[in-house]
């Protein structure tokens, strides 16, 4: 175990996920889907196949903050977008994933 | 319409566990029970929620964002209340309801949930959707420390079989 490798233990169990349906959960009521940055392109023109590519295969990997999908699958169902921090775990913010849609919008991406 | 509880053969009435002094829990199944579950359709929310609440002799339980169980009243006749506002589905025969009371239900029930129970968070005629002993639950503050709790009907007899046992250190009375 090297300099700042964190046993399982410390992981998952301290992950507090406020649900803006139900309140603070524990991560284990939740399913993780990926980021939540990708947006579906719209057409199905093959000259769009590149952005089809990037949708379905490319990710990033960031170190730090990132915005991911999360089915609340042990609660009211609802989908969500739980952003946290890759490397402390700490959870930033839950808003529903009806409400992180309008606001991409909203902001033109 | 028969209805007849998958735990007719499970469920014994009697005093079980810790047998000093009263018992902790008193635990029954809320049988035979009309549940019907209530979805209201995109952009009726308001509308749907304005009909439950002023609906009588119906319990109407949250159940997830704009989605509720109404507890004592029919299917068809909610169909015919709610008109287009709602989707409905009847889960009589799809769910059981388990009744948990007494001084050490809280207790019980913190056992298998993460959900804050205590008495300022959780109060009389709140819901919560979660999960006991991996199966998913919706759960109802019904009392000072009365609680109903419905489970998937597959579900029931295992459930029952957690419940009772995590209930046994407090003594329990099953009606």
């Amino acid at each position: 175990m090297g300099p700042g490798f964190r046993r399982d233990d410390d992981l998952g169990s301290n992950l507090i996920i406020t649900c803006p349906h139900c309140g603070a959960r524990p991560v284990e009521e939740f399913t993780f889907l990926g980021d939540a940055k990708p947006q579906r392109p719209t057409s199905n023109d093959p000259s769009s196949m590149e952005q089809w590519f990037d949708y379905v295969y490319l990710r990033d990997n960031p170190k730090g903050r990132i915005d991911e999908f999360a089915h609340h699958s042990g609660g009211c169902r609802a989908w969500l977008v739980v952003t946290r921090n890759t490397e402390t775990h700490e959870v930033h913010g839950t808003v529903t994933a009806k409400d992180y849609a309008v606001r991409a919008k909203k902001s033109g991406r | 319409m028969l209805r007849e509880s998958p735990l007719k053969d499970v469920v014994r009435a009697g005093r079980y566990g810790a047998d000093k002094g009263a018992p902790g829990v008193t635990l029954s199944v809320v049988h035979p029970l009309s549940l019907v579950m209530v979805i209201a359709r995109k952009g009726k929310a308001k509308a749907a929620k304005e009909s439950l609440t002023a609906m009588r002799g119906a319990t109407v339980m949250w159940a997830g964002p704009d989605q509720y169980y109404v507890k004592g009243a029919e299917a068809a006749a909610l169909k015919k209340k709610l008109g287009d506002a709602a989707s409905i589905i009847d889960q009589s025969h799809g769910r059981v309801m388990f009744r948990i009371s007494g001084p050490k239900s809280r207790a019980l029930l913190a056992k298998g949930t993460p959900v804050d129970l205590h008495a300022d968070e959780f109060p009389i005629g709140k819901s919560a959707v979660t999960q006991m002993a991996h199966v998913g639950a919706h759960l109802t503050c019904t009392g000072k420390d009365d609680f109903e709790l419905s489970v998937f009907r597959g579900f029931s007899e295992s459930f029952w079989e957690w419940l009772t046992e995590q209930a046994l250190e407090f003594g329990y009375q099953v009606n």
